[in-house]
């Protein structure tokens, strides 16, 4: 079956990956593959950010659609700070933006969170298990391929 | 989001605010930085009761300056002044008293919300850490100011994995009023 979302990948304002994490079950070289995607959508994001340089954009967090692979469609997220949010959507359905921004704004509020732990350590890759359960239920909210979208509330 | 009395409550004096994650983040850096400084938990624990008794022996003055309440008859009433008016106060939370012993002498404050612990999740190498023991030396610190000995200790806690804060407040001596002078002086 296929799922929404496949993966969720922090990357830190240095281009250190801090957090990936495949919801499927996945091999050693599944996540290979996974990590070869997130790599190549930092410099996606890149792009994007040189071409806001203009006096006339605002400050956007959301990226949108960075660009479709053969299974994926990445989409990303930048906060203030550098640190990106990048998703990689498995479904063929034609995605709702409102949607996808709704979990990488609740991913965002996840994440500040577990930085506000005093034990956390910045730049390191985030290893807490309540970031890893409350990560699962953002992202069991956004609707499977096939489900009515009624009803789902921020 | 602001801590201070609660809205609306008989006693709710007026106080200085400050806002809660500021709250929270100082408290986590001072712990952090305890832990650092001294290497050994069990070192930091006392600091922390410590330092919480320090503050406590100078925040009974202020509560009492502006809680407006009468003089406790027992330890009983004491206890819950502090869970439902002193806690309320500073922390805004209140907390139930519970699990007496027969005697009348020992107490659990019980808390389900703990500001200072917010967002915290305790590692694995800090596991013997009393994070909120503080609040520990606060309670010790301010009762010993109106002459009750108490000894308090953690018997729950959440970041442990228990579903509250238990402080276990023990009444060891009440002490009568000391005197500066001698009678025959």
């Amino acid at each position: 079956m296929k799922m929404g979302i496949t993966c969720v990948a922090f990357i830190g304002p240095q281009n250190n990956p801090m957090y990936l994490r495949s919801m499927d079950p996945a091999t050693d070289d599944h996540y290979l593959k996974l990590h070869y995607i997130v790599h190549c959508a930092l410099d996606a994001v890149e792009e994007k950010v040189l071409l806001k340089r203009g006096p006339s954009d605002s400050q956007d967090v959301y990226l949108g659609l960075l660009y479709p692979t053969e299974d994926y469609r990445v989409y990303g997220y930048l906060t203030n700070t550098h640190v990106k949010i990048i998703l990689l959507l498995d479904d063929e359905a034609p995605i709702k933006d409102e949607a996808v921004l709704r979990v990488l704004r609740r991913l965002h509020s996840l994440y500040v969170d577990t930085t506000s732990n005093p034990f956390h350590k910045f730049g390191l890759p985030i290893t807490s298990p309540r970031f890893d359960a409350q990560l699962e239920q953002i992202v069991a909210l956004y609707p499977r391929p096939g489900a009515s979208l009624g009803g789902f509330t921020t | 989001m602001l801590r201070g009395g609660p809205a609306g409550a008989r006693n709710a004096p007026s106080l200085e605010q400050i806002n809660a994650e500021v709250f929270t983040l100082t408290y986590g850096s001072i712990v952090r930085q305890l832990i650092s400084d001294f290497e050994d938990i069990e070192e930091v624990n006392k600091q922390l009761e410590q330092m919480g008794y320090n503050m406590g022996i100078r925040l009974v003055d202020e509560f009492l300056a502006k809680a407006k309440i009468t003089r406790c008859s027992s330890f009983r009433d004491t206890a819950d002044v502090v869970a439902k008016q002193a806690l309320p106060m500073f922390l805004n939370v209140s907390a139930n008293v519970a699990n007496w012993n027969p005697d009348q002498t020992e107490c659990s404050l019980i808390l389900t919300d703990n500001p200072l612990a917010d967002f915290v999740e305790l590692p694995e190498e800090y596991r013997e850490l009393k994070y909120c023991n503080v609040l520990a030396g606060v309670v010790r610190g301010a009762l010993e100011m109106v002459n009750m000995e108490v000894e308090c200790r953690w018997v729950s806690d959440m970041l442990k994995g228990d579903d509250c804060y238990e402080l276990r407040i023990k009444l060891n001596e009440h002490r009568d009023e000391k005197f500066p002078f001698k009678d025959d002086d």
